[in-house]
């Protein structure tokens, strides 16, 4: 790139007033239509969780993570929650381990929705998008039913879970799974065989599998290139009730480049991870015992003091793998430092290198595709 | 001997009332000249509104189907666009404001008056006031061409005017709005409306040459350049029929100028906030929102005009009637199509138009002329020449 180039360059910030960018701002430097540098800077959405977390005790945490990304709430408190379980040795009633995962699956589908309804508004198209969100208010009403919120759930607590399953919940969840299913066939076919879809993506933010690992990329974003990298099955949790289910690692091949994806592989990518996730909560609701304690009974007293130690605990999230290490004092109610790592520092980050050289208007389509949400990469 | 001043003091005194009446007179006089002014004025205005010729055109210009009728038609086009595409969208659109939401337009337009203007400090501020009303006034002009009727102006139908050359007039009109779109993001002072006001210019670059090429066809059937001839030579056979191509690259071609979905890069609202129109507030942004819709209805109307055989219709109905049958089904068919598809990006636009639609508008041009010359026993009755 010469400096002549530049010379005729065009500096401009998207965000953070932009309207698709809430609470991000990256610099992007224009030559003509071409993003020739590209800036990501994180902070606009910082609100110090980890220091937070070490004057909250160990059952009020989750309640910070899980604002880290409320649309994955579920996912995004339980690191937390694993963390203390192994410091305190905390054990796990059966019922609260299908429990959780159960929901942390709920939480994907609902996260995978919303984020499908967002990509296509990303693209201009409004009505493709309100459609998922119609269907995820299902999955919303069964989140309020069950914990009285539907956002900030605060399901997972040290030992268990915090509510029981009732019968209106039951149905509620058969109905937005029913739902789900039954126009995903169709959506699938508006949304993969729309030629103004495949021309928008097709070739766009291209990477390859390498570059992606060194960017430090998880999650769909690194399954999409053909990579079964998933910690539901390289790492099961022996919280979680992953290995009494049998599933396949979803993944997508891109034809024409083995081993990359674009930015529509990781939307076929989605669309598998939220039939998996549909699949797991299926095979799981037979699985669920009729009834027995949804919490450790010892589980509050533990908690309330943790011994000294530390741990790490982490999950395969919506957007990548999430990741959290927590240092305890002898005795303490508070922890004395956590260090959350989320999924999409990197998938921002990787925006660096990966958006120059493409057209301005792609930016937001490369953006979109990787599905980073600001609350991970400002803890 | 002195000079000896002939001054007498008395007669002087007496001369007073008279120049006091003169003054008066004087003053009657103005206000005399004044009030025949008036009232010549008024005699003038009499005639020129009320003289019979006068009175009908001033009503259709103004009343219907002129500028009234069009604003008014213009908020409950918004008004069912808004719904229908709540319809599409699963979901209900606006019901609040009067029956079926049918008044949320007046609400809305009320609410954006009433806040406040903002203006950049960047802002070129004259042009920056200047620019909106200046494209809603391009927009609306156009529609004096438009034949609602079936009997022409001159003969005291409903069509507001009629020309030789409407239909290059009407594309020069057309033409003008994105050099006021662009020139809208030029003097606002933003990087993000200056991209979104070359965007606007873009989209004209790409669909103006297929969309006027779309229009040679009718031109060269109806033998003329005036939109309400055109429309007057389908009583036998709309231009539907003879040039289906060319209606769907016109209506393509239209919607890429008009800058809605999937042709928005000018206001892509993910990309470029609002592209041209970011800075405007208030009443500034309810008129170039306003001319957004207004370009709609005014290819709808001309779609009706020169493919649709304009008033032409069912003959039991009356002109008017038959073309707002056909005019709310195109305008229908432009809202369906603004709501079922991803956006394109520019340089996908203009390869689009140039690489598909022009082809295919010139393709039907010359599969008619071919027509014409081989099969002139079946053409030409259908045209009603032969």
């Amino acid at each position: 790139m010469s400096p002549d180039i530049l010379d005729e360059a065009m500096e401009i910030w998207f965000g953070p007033q932009h309207v698709s960018a809430h609470g991000w701002a990256t610099k992007l430097t224009l030559v003509g239509d071409y993003v020739v540098e590209c800036d990501p800077n994180a902070g606009y959405f910082h609100r110090s969780a980890e220091k937070v977390l070490e004057f909250k005790n160990f059952r009020q945490g989750a309640l910070v993570l899980e604002r880290m990304c409320m649309l994955e709430a579920f996912l995004a408190e339980y690191p937390y929650v694993a963390a203390v379980e192994k410091i305190a040795e905390i054990e796990v009633p059966e019922r609260a381990k299908i429990m959780r995962t159960i929901m942390m699956e709920m939480s994907r589908l609902h996260s995978i929705q919303f984020w499908w309804g967002q990509f296509n508004a990303e693209l201009g198209f409004f009505t493709m998008a309100l459609w998922p969100w119609v269907d995820r208010e299902y999955s919303l009403d069964a989140f309020e039913e069950l914990t009285g919120s539907r956002h900030t759930v605060s399901y997972s607590t040290p030992g268990g879970v915090k509510y029981d399953f009732t019968e209106k919940f039951m149905k509620q969840l058969h109905r937005a799974i029913d739902r789900f299913e039954d126009r995903l066939p169709k959506f699938r076919d508006m949304q993969m065989g729309s030629p103004t879809f495949r021309a928008r993506t097709k070739d766009i933010g291209l990477y390859h599998y390498k570059q992606g690992l060194k960017w430090g990329l998880s999650g769909p974003p690194i399954k999409a290139c053909g990579v079964p990298m998933d910690l539901r099955k390289d790492d099961p949790d022996p919280n979680l009730a992953y290995d009494m289910v049998d599933f396949e690692i979803p993944i997508t091949e891109n034809p024409e480049y083995p081993g990359s994806s674009d930015a529509l592989d990781r939307m076929e990518q989605r669309f598998k991870e939220a039939e998996v996730a549909v699949d797991i909560i299926k095979q799981l609701l037979p699985q669920l015992p009729e009834s027995g304690p949804i919490i450790d009974p010892k589980a509050r007293a533990k908690a309330n003091r943790l011994p000294e130690g530390e741990a790490y605990a982490r999950v395969e999230g919506t957007r990548g793998v999430t990741s959290l290490w927590l240092k305890t004092l002898d005795k303490a109610q508070t922890a004395y430092r956590a260090k959350i790592r989320g999924p999409c520092i990197a998938s921002y980050y990787a925006l660096k290198d990966l958006v120059p050289g493409s057209k301005f208007a792609d930016f937001i389509v490369i953006f979109g595709s990787l599905d980073p949400y600001p609350g991970w990469w400002d803890r | 001997m002195s000079v000896l001043l002939q001054f007498d003091f008395w007669q002087w005194i007496q001369g007073i009332p008279q120049w006091i009446e003169g003054i008066l007179y004087w003053i009657w006089g103005i206000v005399k000249w004044i009030i025949y002014a008036i009232w010549d004025f008024i005699l003038w205005l009499w005639a020129t509104i009320f003289n019979a010729d006068n009175f009908f055109f001033l009503f259709r210009a103004v009343l219907f189907p002129g500028l009234i009728w069009v604003v008014l038609a213009l908020i409950w086009a918004v008004w069912g666009t808004r719904k229908l595409w709540g319809r599409i969208q699963d979901r209900r659109g606006p019901f609040h404001q009067g029956k079926y939401g049918g008044l949320q337009l007046f609400a809305d337009a009320i609410k954006l008056i009433a806040k406040e203007t903002i203006i950049p400090d960047k802002a070129k501020r004259w042009m920056f006031r200047f620019l909106p009303g200046l494209l809603l006034v391009v927009v609306l002009l156009p529609f004096a061409f438009i034949p609602w009727d079936t009997v022409s102006a001159v003969n005291g139908g409903w069509a507001i005017a009629d020309l030789s050359v409407s239909l290059v007039l009407v594309f020069a009109f057309l033409t003008a709005v994105p050099v006021v779109a662009l020139l809208a993001g030029w003097v606002s002072g933003s990087k993000y409306t200056l991209i979104g006001g070359f965007r606007a210019a873009n989209n004209q670059f790409a669909a103006e040459i297929p969309m006027i090429i779309s229009t040679i066809g009718c031109a060269f059937l109806a033998s003329s350049l005036s939109v309400f001839d055109i429309s007057m030579a389908q009583t036998n056979v709309w231009f539907a029929v003879l040039l289906p191509i060319n209606l769907a690259t016109f209506l393509i071609a239209a919607i890429a100028s008009v800058g809605i979905f999937p042709f928005d890069a000018p206001v892509a609202d993910s990309e470029i906030i609002f592209g041209w129109r970011t800075e405007y507030t208030g009443i500034y942004f309810t008129l170039t929102y306003f001319a957004e819709f207004a370009e709609q209805m005014l290819y709808s109307a001309l779609i009706v005009a020169l493919f649709l055989g304009g008033p032409n219709g069912l003959p039991f109905l009356p002109g008017p009637v038959n073309f707002t049958i056909k005019f709310i089904v195109v305008f229908f068919f432009f809202v369906l199509v603004s709501s079922s598809f991803q956006r394109l990006r520019q340089d996908q636009i203009v390869k689009y138009c140039w690489k598909y639609l022009l082809p295919l508008s010139i393709l039907n041009v010359i599969i008619i002329m071919l027509a014409i010359v081989y099969m002139p026993g079946l053409m030409l009755p259908l045209l009603g020449v032969g």
